[in-house]
């Protein structure tokens, strides 16, 4: 026995001088922050960003930004999350702007009103488009400077609307003129198979943001504190009838789910005529429709309504005070109207100030493919994006339900109420 | 009086019908992800016999990430687990196995637990420890929580319990040493079980995702999992010719290696039946 507590004694010893020992310690000499980012669209906006980084580490000599890649929007936030609860918080991240909330339960942000200390950076944190900023704020407080910002538009194939008689420049503006222009859209062989159809709603991947489209974005589905839903009102159970009906009653639009990551696919290979998704494809779009396309509001914006998307800078605590100016000075840097253009030039994203739109570059770009601008202009009638406590399960919640009401399995009014059963049972404790 | 004989047939032919059924229905997937890998994005969605095939794919994905670098973090990460899991593992089972020592069943107990709690539970703990050792944004970070292996220690300790007795005193007799016995005797004797298990592990820790993403922080550090979310997208949608170009990158090595030892392990799995 002797001999084997000998052998196991020594291989524990070895095994732990092994562990301790492999990294030394690290000095620091200048401010240094930890940046997380998450890619969304691609591998060049990671690329850019990562030009952006650089360009600023050229300014200012004084400041190191670790710029750390951290996957898709959720584990950008698990991983966030996971590092701040070990005592490793980064200083800055880009996350979800809807992940507000979550993000105050872990009591990880901090209010940027606290890092301001002149009227010109509140003027500065002042001259966000409104409807961006509507997920940045709660309790009278502001956490996120917008960044990586869209709102869902329309894309319509000018050649299908003129094979179907339509004026291939005026494209439907009303929900009950999209009905009519999808059965003029949509196209059958003599054996009564569809060849074309007339739109294309996704259903599956951010249904919940479609459906808020269709609700109108003016009645929010979630109240200001974040703690409770309204799925089962009336309006939300008509909208999601009326989705429903696009394809069970009018037959203008495939059944069953549509997903979101085919749709710009199915617009470019002519499966459907009019799409609805986000700004972000743009630049797909752009590229691979042979044919001549329009971009536009959503139908019927103007009474109803559309919501945001996309990610939000946060500054997170536990940082000293010079990590914590550094983290401001540069989302200052990034927003500015430079910084901010070339980001919308590289991903598509809207840039989130006007004063980015009057640069020459964006300028240039929005006369150039004016399509670019479209986004823009819709924001004047953007609300902000569905977001409570413990986001991603009522998400879950509300999804599966729309995605059970649209394959049949129940009526859009059960599955509303469902969603709603389950989401009050989850958010009563915020109450 | 051909009855029997006809029903066998019968029931083979089923069998045969399903297991091509199961085959074909899990190949499908990589079938697809050739067919688009090797052809113009134009053919991703539309199977045109004729298509014209193509390699810029790979060299387009090849060129999007730095994919030399992540393999061999990749390589150097699943090397050095199976390396310390064999190590540890093979004498934690022997010990196991063959001493008595106090304590030894409320052990035992306490690696049959690890084997019941998901790794991925422990992420925040596992994630302050390597903080604490220093660790974080290092090869070994991401393999530690995994090299005492709760399934690895059940395994062989099942295992060598099976060898005989007496094979284990002819060596002692012989003059043997306890790690020589190991060495000699229950090692060799094993080996498909050590087959077996370095392929499970090996391409568990290949294809594992969310705790390298949580604790890498640089290219000199991610695997190539990490590498290769980056192709999935989110608000724009995936480029499918790319994507699938890169998958098959990523698990070329994988699928030629199972494909070049496929007999093997096909046996080892077989012998290494939990018994």
């Amino acid at each position: 026995m002797n001999e084997f507590k000998r052998v196991f004694g020594a291989a524990a010893i070895a095994a732990l001088a092994v562990m301790g020992g492999a990294k030394g310690a690290w000095a620091q000499a200048e401010v240094e922050i930890q940046f997380y980012f998450p890619v969304a669209v691609g591998g060049k906006a990671a690329e850019s960003l990562g030009g952006l980084v650089a360009e600023y580490a050229a300014q200012r000599p004084g400041v190191k930004v670790d710029a750390v890649y951290a996957g898709s929007y959720v584990d950008a936030m698990v991983k966030a999350i996971t590092a701040s609860r070990g005592g490793n918080a980064p200083q800055l991240a880009v996350l979800g702007a809807v992940n507000l909330f979550m993000l105050l339960e872990e009591d990880l942000i901090m209010p940027i009103d606290d890092l301001i200390t002149s009227d010109a950076e509140r003027e500065w944190l002042d001259g966000f488009y409104p409807a961006f900023m509507a997920n940045s704020q709660a309790g009278g407080k502001t956490y996120g400077i917008p960044f990586q910002r869209s709102t869902l538009v329309m894309f319509w194939n000018k050649e299908a609307f003129k094979e179907a008689g339509l004026d291939p420049d005026r494209p439907p503006t009303t929900l009950a003129e999209l009905v009519e222009f999808g059965k003029k859209l949509t196209k059958r062989d003599a054996a009564g198979k569809v060849t074309q159809w007339g739109m294309r709603i996704p259903s599956s991947g951010y249904q919940y943001w479609e459906l808020q489209w269709l609700i109108g974005g003016k009645l929010p589905l979630n109240n200001a504190d974040g703690n409770k839903t309204n799925f089962d009102d009336p309006r939300v159970i008509e909208a999601l009838q009326y989705w429903l009906d696009l394809s069970q009653k009018h037959e203008v639009m495939a059944s069953g789910l549509l997903d979101w990551g085919a749709t710009p696919k199915a617009f470019f290979e002519g499966e459907s005529a009019i799409i609805f998704t986000s700004t972000g494809n743009l630049t797909n779009v752009r590229d691979n429709a042979p044919f001549d396309f329009g971009v536009g509001f959503m139908p019927g914006v103007k009474d109803l309504g559309v919501s945001t998307g996309g990610a939000n800078f946060y500054i997170f605590k536990g940082s000293t005070d010079e990590q914590n100016a550094a983290a401001l000075d540069f989302v200052k840097w990034v927003s500015a109207p430079e910084q901010a253009a070339t980001w919308t030039l590289a991903t598509g994203y809207v840039a989130p100030r006007p004063d980015a739109w009057e640069t020459p570059t964006l300028k240039a770009y929005a006369a150039d493919f004016p399509p670019a601008g479209v986004s823009r202009d819709q924001l004047e009638f953007a609300v902000g994006e569905f977001m409570v406590y413990e986001q991603y399960t009522v998400q879950s919640f509300i999804d599966d339900n729309i995605e059970a009401a649209l394959t049949g399995q129940k009526t859009p009014e059960e599955a509303m109420q469902d969603a709603q059963r389950k989401a009050d049972r989850l958010l009563k404790k915020y109450r | 009086m051909n009855q029997p004989f006809h029903t066998s047939r019968l029931d083979r032919a089923l069998n045969t019908i399903g297991a091509w059924v199961l085959g074909v229905l899990w190949f499908l997937p990589l079938i697809y992800a050739v067919w688009a890998a090797f052809h113009p994005q134009e053919y991703s969605a539309r199977f045109v016999l004729l298509a014209p095939l193509t390699l810029e794919n790979f060299a387009e994905a090849w060129a999007q990430a730095p994919f030399a670098r992540y393999f061999l973090n990749t390589f150097l990460l699943v090397t050095l687990i199976l390396a310390v899991q064999l190590l540890l593992c093979t004498l934690a089972a022997y010990s196991f196995a063959r001493f008595a020592f106090r304590g030894r069943n409320l052990m035992f107990m306490l690696v049959l637990m690890q084997m019941l709690v998901m790794p991925d539970i422990l992420i925040v703990e596992n994630y302050r420890t390597i903080l604490f050792l220093g660790l974080l944004d290092t090869i070994p970070a991401i393999g530690l929580p995994y090299m005492a292996s709760g399934f690895a220690i059940f395994l062989l300790r099942q295992s060598f319990k099976t060898i005989p007795k007496e094979l284990d005193e002819a060596a002692r007799i012989e003059g043997a040493n306890i790690l020589q016995i190991l060495w000699k005797v229950y090692v060799p004797l094993t080996k498909p079980v050590y087959v077996a298990f370095g392929l499970v592990s090996v391409s568990f820790h290949w294809n594992n995702f969310l705790w390298p993403l949580i604790v890498t922080q640089s290219v000199e550090t991610r695997p190539l999992t990490v590498g290769l979310s980056i192709f999935f997208q989110i608000e724009s949608p995936a480029d499918w010719s790319l994507t699938t170009a890169a998958s098959l990158i990523t698990s070329a090595p994988l699928l030629i290696a199972f494909l070049i030892f496929q007999r093997q392990f096909v046996q080892s799995f077989m012998r290494a039946g939990i018994k």
